[in-house]
């Protein structure tokens, strides 16, 4: 109930606070960023589901997020933008049908048609279910196999699936490599893949926690084990997937309207790519921890525009001495906080002393011309997101969350999972002095206190 | 009628011959042993029985019905369970996961019920938790209270065997293949586990198939004792019986010289 309460008061609060958003002079940055941490969350936690909860390697989500992209762009394209490209490659059966406004209206269903956000719902929906049926047909084969060879597999497959709107037979519909341009934008606002982010995390998170999402754990903890406790894993596995494209398409339609354009470079592999750093990042299995990790990336690759300007060379010298010193404080705090001796090494020794090095030649040299010209570092964004990834896959590699949700109770409790005082005297092992050293020196300090 | 029917089982595996033309029933309420010496094949019938492997020829046969061919999942669901030599739980979720989820399926409500939650979901879920902590208390307070929610890979080795016995036995199962239960314990609990496992028939009704080494436990458990070697039966009956049989003593110690 308090916990209710709380996540209630939460999203009303992030509601409130992206209204005041709006409104402010000046935040269509902030905004902008905000929306695509919303879509790339989306994308990122739906592949979370598979690589994350059911322990499998995907590379095709890209796949997933283009048919969504085009099913939306299809749909949504109004009649004076789609004209050009479908009357040059004939198709009149696809002008004559495949048109939402005209299902719809046919169905009876004018209000729908008249309101572009309704429109907008069904068509994200359909999106993802085109994308879920290309989950079925994929998954289906290829879900049989396991670890390297089903990545690739699936790696495969995305790619068919991406160049295929390139391919002449169907580039009546989807304009060839040209790619479809003019999509309306209403779906790629702040608003709409924040509603759309909400429910996706609300869904996922409650299918994670419900019997479904507990044979998915099992799956990716003992596949032999789940089997062999009568959870059928062809089903689940192809479950998980189907799902998972759904929302990747969801994803791939808000990402289209959000750019009102979509080409086959528009998802290109580079897309997975950046999802499995994202959720890599935050904790692979945790869907906290792959929106954390989204966050992250897409806040690095929008505000970190600044590391790439042009600056006078010993801005870098001097960088490169932060970078160096920081390396060195910071291996020495680690070794000391896992009490390793010694714990300054000697190997590093050498970022001091670099660091040191390069601190003296930047203020020994400040006023020579070579140190005052002006150097761009093209680049640095990718590189710092590269060093994150490093120093977390070395210092921790399960990531930021690791396999842990966010829950109220870890913050105000009660943890079930730690013994009360009163457990901890009715359990014989915590209890047990020979057993417990901790439990017997606990006793004894309470003794002479 | 017998529980378990094993009708002149064979297995190969390219040449070496795993089994070879055993045969044995296994009645309700019945402990049965299988020992003999490794690579005598007890594991590999284990497998069969369960179908992780298919036999090359003869029929498994349980509570009349032909179950050979069927996948793991599907045996599992007629009321086989079994636990690994070598541990096989999972590791990173909690006690009480485990113990869930093999109770996974016995669920009608689909996917999608579960994500609403609606009202039949819930009291399917409100009943697998009764039974989990059902047979959870097999095991007295061990693994109740705060451990249910601790992760398995904090567990003591003994606990996590016991995990896994319940795990077996939430799915809902009447026939549990126990692959070695005592490994790794020591005396004492190795007595604790033996009465568990008498327990588990008594109290609990589960017929008993276990493979182990160690014979105290066998012959202080065992209403039947079946001896494996080299993939074939060559002795079964009372424990007093089959380890005074001298086919049993040449497989463990060898033939003398005369």
């Amino acid at each position: 109930m308090r916990n209710t309460l709380l996540t209630l008061a939460t999203v009303g609060l992030a509601i409130l606070g992206l209204y005041l958003l709006t409104q402010a002079e000046g935040s269509s940055g902030l905004l902008s960023a905000l929306t695509l941490i919303f879509i790339w969350g989306i994308a990122a936690v739906s592949l979370n589901l598979i690589n994350g909860q059911l322990g499998i390697l995907s590379l095709g989500h890209h796949g997933f997020m283009l048919i969504g992209g085009y099913v939306t762009a299809l749909l949504m394209l109004p009649e004076k933008e789609r004209a050009p490209f479908r009357t040059r490659l004939l198709s009149d059966w696809a002008r004559n049908h495949l048109d939402l406004d005209k299902w719809l209206r046919g169905a009876g269903l004018d209000f729908i048609a008249n309101s572009i956000d309704l429109k907008f719902v069904v068509a994200l929906f359909l999106a993802g279910l085109a994308a879920a049926v290309v989950g079925v047909i994929v998954g289906a084969p290829s879900l049989r196999l396991k670890g390297d060879y089903l990545a690739i597999v699936t790696f495969g497959f995305g790619e068919i699936i991406r160049l295929l709107p390139n391919a002449p037979e169907v580039a009546a519909l989807t304009n060839g490599p040209l790619g479809i341009k003019g999509i309306p934008g209403d779906a790629g606002t702040v608003w709409w893949t924040f509603f759309a982010f909400l429910f996706v995390l609300w869904f996922l998170t409650r299918l994670k926690f419900s019997s479904y999402g507990r044979a998915f754990e099992g799956i990716r903890e003992d596949e032999i084990a789940a089997e062999a406790m009568g959870v059928n894993l062809a089903y689940h596995k192809v479950l998980a997937f189907t799902i998972s494209a759904f929302f990747a398409g969801v994803a791939g339609g808000l990402y289209a309207s959000y750019l009102q354009s979509v080409d086959t470079q528009t998802f290109n592999f580079f897309v997975t790519f950046f999802l499995l750093v994202a959720i890599s990042l935050g904790g692979l299995g945790s869907i906290t921890g792959a929106v954390l990790g989204t966050a992250i990336v897409v806040l690095v690759r929008i505000y970190g525009g600044f590391l790439e300007k042009p600056y006078p060379a010993y801005v870098g010298y001097l960088g490169g001495a932060v970078v160096m010193l920081s390396a060195f404080a910071f291996s020495a705090y680690i070794r000391k906080a896992r009490r390793l001796r010694p714990v300054v090494e000697t190997k590093h020794l050498i970022f001091g002393a670099l660091g040191v090095a390069l601190l003296l030649v930047t203020v020994l040299f400040r006023n020579e011309p070579w140190m005052t010209q002006t150097v761009q570092f093209f680049g640095l964004r990718k590189i710092l997101l590269a060093v994150i990834l490093i120093l977390i896959m070395i210092y921790r590699r399960e990531g930021i969350m690791g396999r842990a949700e966010f829950s109220w109770k870890l913050i105000f409790g009660p943890r079930e999972d730690i013994p009360t005082e009163e457990q901890r005297k009715q359990d014989a092992w915590l209890s047990n002095p020979d057993l417990n050293p901790d439990a017997a020196k606990k006793e004894d300090d309470d003794a002479s206190a | 009628m017998p529980l378990l029917e094993l009708r002149n089982l064979y297995k190969a595996f390219g040449g070496l011959q795993a089994i070879s033309n055993v045969s044995l029933t296994v009645n309700e309420g019945e402990i049965v042993s299988i020992i003999g010496p490794n690579g005598a094949g007890k594991s590999t019938l284990f497998n069969l029985i369960t179908g992780v492997y298919q036999p090359d020829r003869g029929d498994i046969i349980f509570e009349g019905e032909r179950i050979n061919g069927l996948t793991p999942d599907k045996v599992t669901r007629k009321g086989i369970a079994r636990t690994f030599q070598n541990l096989r739980l999972f590791t990173h979720l909690t006690v009480l996961e485990n113990v869930l989820i093999p109770q996974h399926h016995r669920l009608k409500s689909g996917w999608l019920a579960a994500v609403l939650r609606t009202p039949a979901y819930l009291k399917e879920e409100e009943e697998m938790r009764k039974m989990a902590l059902e047979k959870l208390s097999f095991f007295g307070p061990r693994l109740m209270s705060f451990r249910l929610h601790q992760p398995v890979y904090v567990l003591s080795y003994a606990n996590r065997r016991r995990t896994e016995m319940a795990r077996a036995m939430a799915t809902g199962a009447k026939l549990l293949l126990l692959d070695e239960p005592s490994a790794g314990m020591n005396p004492k609990e190795t007595k604790e586990i033996t009465q568990i496992i008498r327990r588990f028939r008594d109290e609990g009704g589960y017929t008993i198939v276990l493979v182990e080494h160690k014979m105290n436990l066998v012959g202080e458990i065992s209403d039947r004792v079946v001896v494996l070697d080299y993939g074939e039966k060559i002795a079964e009956g009372d424990y007093k019986d089959v380890v005074n049989d001298p086919k049993v003593i040449e497989a463990y110690l060898g033939r003398r010289e005369e």
